[in-house]
């Protein structure tokens, strides 16, 4: 298991330098000239010569590629031609609150997702209606969930707030910059819950794709093991269906759909950017999609290398964490 | 000579039976996935004749603005008073016709690769395999927001963007096909009856990968729908005033309390495209597959 888990990891490596490769080389693609952009157009022709020379962009560009994953390394993810600061400080300020609708999306998604899974798996001969729900719910663009959303339960309703993470000013910032975790901390449970109500319609609309994805898996895994003879044994012997389920069936089919749920981590994160410009949530989605018309690259190469190194991180962690469940997989 | 005379016959009745199973495959289907394919091929023909049968111009004021539906305006108009219903057939139209065109290019480079990879095995087999787990281990929505973004926002830069990222599922597939296929006695006796490399990728072992990849391909569409809706949400498509559909909605954004149907109705169309695909997915792979 050792050597599957130091090859999986290596693996990793490989793979967030290649993404390094790929935003490298996107950067110049751009045909936006960090250096001009960054002096204005009025420059001297010495000037940028003296900014290339400083940024290092007369270098041959291996040894750029290799300044570039170095400074990333340390954190650094140059600066943005927009807000002119370093792109570090910038996804500091908003990067939690895209990790809180995120972990909140990912425990709905889990959580749905094994419900309908389980519900359809078990009641397979009334399945036509929920393959119907099933495909309906994964037909659907997210941001049109939000705008129905906010139609039905801010409009009609007057139930959960349309914008924003939350209405209270004086509602704690800090030590971990998650709202809802903070409020907690400094005993603030009416800030706590007005964070919930803010996280409960974005969460859900970016949850409810993925939800589906991981209930079809984990339904037709569960199918097959419902078939299999240890679970006839199981049965046979008098367990009830819950022990069979939980305890033979369930655990043997929790696999592919931890897989899937690792895969649809990426489908997350570009739920999250686009559901965050229609509640004006100010996360990394807002962030992007003001840098996107003034072609700020920097700032987008900054998200990408971040989000995409969260993606590959994630999944090398649901690989491992199926092998530690189930040894036989690092052999086959 | 009693062993030989089955031999020969097995393929043709074998034959004989698909073609029949073939022809029926349509008329078996159920009544929900006929409808679905039915559909799809409805849209894509008034794809191809939108600007025919539009009732208004997509990118002129036709009326007033903020016109609610069902009056004198199926669909209502918009903030500039720009027929919605010709904005959104058009969107659709543009929706449907790069979705095929994304999903094409996917199948054929990422079968081309798979092909490539499968028939020649060894180390191009290896490093083929290597570079398309490296682009599957990487977030395709996320990769195809920075492409677009470094090449500039528009329509074209969108497809290809998309398309960068969308090939490597089809070669995993087209290479495990042609693999397994590689070890049976068909091909086997077609290289020894001296057939060239390439004539055996092509005819022996490229037409048993049809089936699976069409499957993958039509499950896959309504993703593709969804994905490139959402690239053009965040302002990465076609510039204003194209009726894009994504775009459509996220302008409409301010007005959603007062004015719904100019974000909601783009967002509509996008659930029924979506819809129809993936029924119709379904519904050919029940048809293929089964």
């Amino acid at each position: 298991m050792a050597s599957f888990m130091l090859k999986r990891i290596a693996s990793m490596a490989l793979i967030l330098l290649v993404l390094a490769g790929v935003v490298f080389t996107l950067q110049h693609l751009t045909p936006t000239d960090p250096v001009h952009a960054m002096l204005g157009a009025n420059a001297s022709k010495s000037a940028i010569a003296a900014k290339s020379h400083e940024l290092g962009y007369d270098k041959p560009v291996l040894s750029q590629y290799f300044h570039y994953v170095g400074g990333l390394l340390h954190g650094d993810l140059q600066m943005s031609l927009r807000t002119r600061r370093p792109v570090t400080t910038d996804l500091r300020a908003y990067f939690p609150a895209t990790l809180e609708l995120a972990l909140y999306a990912m425990f709905l998604a889990a959580v749905l997702g094994a419900v309908l899974g389980l519900a359809t798996a078990v009641r397979a001969r009334g399945s036509g209606v929920f393959r119907t729900v099933m495909l309906a719910g994964a037909s659907a663009p997210p941001f049109l969930l939000a705008l129905l959303g906010i139609l039905l339960f801010y409009r009609r309703l007057g139930w959960l707030p349309a914008t924003g993470r939350s209405s209270i000013h004086t509602a704690p910032t800090g030590p971990t910059g998650l709202l809802t975790v903070d409020s907690l901390l400094h005993g603030r449970f009416d800030a706590f819950s007005d964070a919930l109500q803010h996280l409960i319609l974005p969460a859900f609309c970016v949850a409810i794709g993925p939800a589906v994805s991981i209930g079809r898996v984990l339904r037709s895994s569960l199918v097959q093991s419902l078939r299999t003879d240890y679970v006839r044994t199981a049965r046979s012997k008098g367990l009830r269906e819950f022990m069979v389920l939980y305890r033979h069936a369930v655990r043997n089919s929790i696999g592919p759909a931890l897989s899937m749920g690792g895969l649809q981590v990426g489908l997350m994160f570009a739920g999250v950017v686009v559901i965050e410009q229609v509640f004006a949530w100010p996360g990394i989605g807002l962030y992007i999609s003001q840098s996107i018309p003034r072609t700020d690259f920097p700032a987008i190469a900054g998200v990408t290398v971040v989000l995409g190194a969260a993606y590959v991180v994630v999944n090398t962690l649901v690989d491992i964490s199926q092998v530690v469940a189930d040894p036989r997989i690092a052999l086959a | 000579m009693a062993i030989a005379e089955p031999f020969v016959r097995v393929p043709a009745t074998r034959t004989r039976a698909q073609r029949g199973r073939r022809s029926n495959a349509f008329s078996r289907l159920r009544f929900g996935d006929k409808c679905a394919v039915g559909m799809l091929g409805v849209i894509t023909v008034l794809a191809l004749i939108t600007p025919w049968i539009v009732p208004h111009s997509a990118t002129t004021p036709a009326s007033d603005p903020f016109q609610a539906p069902f009056h004198g305006f199926l669909f209502g108009t918009d903030e500039v008073g720009r027929d919605v219903l010709s904005r959104v057939l058009f969107g659709l139209r543009a929706s449907w016709l790069s979705s095929l065109a994304v999903i094409a290019s996917g199948v054929i480079v990422g079968g081309l690769i798979g092909l490539v990879a499968g028939a020649t095995g060894g180390w191009v087999d290896s490093v083929l395999m290597r570079i398309t787990d490296v682009f599957l281990a990487l977030p395709g929505p996320i990769l195809a927001i920075a492409v677009v973004a470094a090449l500039g926002p528009s329509l074209q830069h969108t497809l290809f963007a998309v398309m960068i990222v969308w090939w490597p599922f089809y070669a995993r597939i087209v290479r495990g096909e042609v693999k397994a296929l590689a070890a049976r006695p068909h091909v086997e006796a077609a290289r020894l009856a001296g057939t060239g490399r390439t004539r055996l990728a092509l005819r022996h072992l490229l037409p048993g990968a049809y089936g699976a990849t069409l499957v993958a391909a039509s499950l896959d569409v309504g993703n593709l729908v969804l994905t490139l809706a959402g690239l053009s949400f965040l302002g990465l498509g076609a510039p204003e005033p194209s009726p894009e559909l994504g775009a459509m909605a996220a302008r409409g954004l301010p007005y959603l309390l007062e004015q719904w149907w100019v974000p909601v109705i783009p967002g509509l169309a996008v659930l029924f495209l979506a819809l129809v695909a993936n029924f119709a997915g379904d519904g050919l792979r029940n048809m293929l597959g089964a």
